[in-house]
């Protein structure tokens, strides 16, 4: 139809020109209806749900710093249209609006930028305070898990499906794998040391730290080390003893280098055999407690910790 | 009549004020849109997310306000309120399996469903202990509430530490516990209307007695009322009112207790008047609480509980204080 008009506008004007700029038209005309009929999309996530798009997603909601960073390493930052109060990379995203933080998340904050998908990992109170709101609009809502670093890279590929790119998704997942593999190459001839990496500090004089059965746990077994203290899959508390008690060969903080000295300046952590060797080691919060792509790094800088 | 007229007409502005706030605020006519069922993403929001929950609210208050009004008639005292045997420590373990320990039934089945059954538990479990132990009276029941409610506390506290993890958040628990409407498709609102209407029956039958009682026990058996037995019916009733409340709503502090008082001095002691009036007020007094909570701090929402503490506080002890001076 449109084709026909725009052939006899050029018809009148008797112009070839006309004609060349008509035949042009159509076919930019031909490759959007293309896009516009594009397949819907259809993939279960992490609660099992079947999440369907009827077109790749234009406005994206990543709730919480991984989920950010995944869409961001498909090269698609530009489509993120908010964030939550403690993503922090990459920057181009940051100036975008919050949809929530620390005391929960809008629904209203969420809806007023239109979203087509919402990608949310059950924490804090997300997965409690969207998934219900958003299927009763209408709204495709994607859960993710990411319990270790296979799942990471799942995600990464899940995403790349569902936001229209699975190849970019294949391949950054692929490169991933890459460099896991050359990790794992390296680290599987060495005798594999003990280690423990404390996560923070609670008030009542408890620690938090890395477990099995996490991504930091799993993070930490990649790059060829073992748990220290085996059998803490359900509490993450431990008390100071039993990390004395355990004396691993690295101990790792996750946090500043001043922290660290605070830490080992505990009466009787100088006799622990990591401190006495030199094996303490800061590491980086946002590489080893965020399971997104800059995982990989950390899992590198691991390594290199623990196969020196 | 005035009364009625006045308290009526408050809670439809309140109901019309909530159904507009919000992080992002609609206008009346944005409303009218959606209730005649435009389709924009916006639309689609106010009718399927805001008014249910608005609605929701105003129920939630009503069953609340009629809770504590029986409750203050049972145990005649002013300072006697909704969650007095057990049931807010009851409600809140309940709550806690069914956000933290995975089970077969969906979560919005599962977290009514519990939150009602502990709260009525724990207030038949109170009236048993007192029975056992004898003493089927105010006081009795006030001490076995007492140890009930640190009993469930604790197991609570338990399985919050216990069973939450990175996936699993306290914050899910605690939020629930501070209170907050849960937003019931349309269907579920209208078990909430016929469940609240229920309860404003079952209270209007104890009315006449809870007068009597007031009177005084000695007064009330020389009027024939069999008072060990009316206080154990009333409480059991008061407790299935309260525990509706709570499945829909959360623990919301502070209405149970504040709404009788005003209803009073708006409709006098005689029971029949009171309770409807204290639902009215109740739900009046949420509505617009809840409405604070969602708007108040975006992109947050303040737990309802804490807003209806927090502003619900200083206004009774203003109207306290003016009501004592004069």
């Amino acid at each position: 139809m449109v084709f026909w008009t725009a052939g006899l506008q050029a018809r009148i004007m008797n112009h070839e020109r006309a004609w060349r700029l008509a035949v042009r038209k159509s076919l930019i005309l031909m490759a959007l209806c293309g896009s516009a009929a594009a397949q819907p999309i259809t993939v279960r996530d992490a609660f099992d749900r079947s999440v369907t798009l009827p077109a790749p997603p234009r406005r994206i909601i990543p709730i919480f710093a991984s989920n950010t960073e995944i869409v961001a390493s498909l090269g698609l930052a530009d489509r993120i249209v908010g964030i939550e109060a403690f993503t922090r990379h990459p920057r181009e995203v940051l100036d975008r609006p919050l949809v929530g933080g620390r005391l929960g998340f809008s629904v209203d904050a969420v809806v007023a930028l239109r979203p087509d998908l919402v990608v949310v990992t059950p924490s804090r109170q997300a997965a409690n305070q969207l998934i219900d709101p958003m299927e009763r609009i209408g709204v495709p809502l994607l859960v993710l898990l990411q319990r270790s670093v296979p799942e990471i890279l799942a995600n990464i590929r899940l995403i790349g499906r569902v936001v229209g790119v699975p190849e970019r998704g294949e391949e950054v997942a692929a490169r991933f794998e890459a460099r896991l593999g050359a990790v794992k190459r390296r680290v599987e001839i060495a005798p594999t040391p003990s280690a423990i990496m404390i996560t923070g500090r609670l008030g009542n004089g408890l620690m938090l730290v890395a477990r099995d059965g996490t991504y930091t746990g799993d993070a930490m077994r990649l790059a060829g080390a073992r748990s220290a203290l085996p059998g803490t899959a359900t509490i993450a508390q431990v008390s100071p003893e039993a990390i004395l008690d355990a004396d691993p060969d690295v101990l790792l903080w996750a946090g500043s280098a001043r922290d660290l000295q605070d830490l080992i300046a505990r009466p009787g952590w100088a006799d622990m055999r990591a401190v006495k060797a030199g094996r303490v080691h800061a590491v980086s919060r946002v590489e080893l407690l965020i399971p997104g792509p800059r995982s990989i790094d950390g899992i590198e800088h691991l390594a290199a910790i623990f196969h020196p | 009549m005035k009364v009625w007229i006045g308290l009526t007409a408050m809670l439809l502005l309140a109901i019309l004020i909530a159904a507009c706030a919000g992080h992002v605020w609609a206008s009346p006519a944005g409303l009218l849109r959606a209730i005649a069922g435009d389709h924009a993403l916006r639309s689609r929001l106010l009718f399927e997310w805001r008014l249910p929950r608005v609605v929701a609210a105003a129920f939630v208050g009503a069953l609340l306000g009629l809770g504590g009004t029986i409750y203050q008639g049972v145990f005649r005292n002013p300072l006697a309120e909704p969650y007095l045997l057990g049931s807010a420590g009851g409600a809140a373990l309940g709550a806690t399996v069914a956000l933290l320990v995975p089970l077969a039934l969906p979560q919005s089945w599962l977290l009514p469903l519990l939150a009602f059954a502990g709260a009525w538990g724990a207030t038949v479990l109170v009236i048993g202990i007192s029975r056992v132990a004898g003493a089927v009276d105010a006081a009795g029941l006030l001490l076995a509430g007492v140890a009930v409610a640190a009993i469930l506390g604790a197991l609570r506290s338990f399985l919050m530490l216990a069973l939450s993890d990175e996936t699993v958040s306290l914050q899910v628990v605690l939020s629930w516990v501070l209170g907050g409407i849960q937003t019931p498709s349309w269907a579920g609102t209208g078990w909430l209307v016929l469940i609240t209407l229920g309860c404003l029956a079952l209270s209007l039958t104890l009315a006449r007695r809870l007068d009597v009682l007031g009177l005084g026990e000695a007064m009330a058996l020389a009027f024939g009322l069999d008072v060990r037995r009316f206080i154990m019916l009333a409480v059991l009733a008061g407790s299935v009112i309260v525990a509706a409340a709570v499945a829909f709503g959360g623990l919301v502090a502070f209405v149970g207790l504040a709404s009788p008082h005003v209803a009073r001095w708006l409709v006098g002691p005689l029971h029949r008047p009171l309770l409807p009036a204290s639902a009215l007020v109740g739900a009046i007094v949420v509505v617009l609480a809840d409405a604070v909570a969602r708007a108040a701090l975006p992109p947050a929402e303040i737990p309802l509980g804490l807003v209806t503490a927090v502003a619900g506080g200083p206004f009774f002890i203003l109207l306290l204080a003016q009501r004592l001076r004069s």
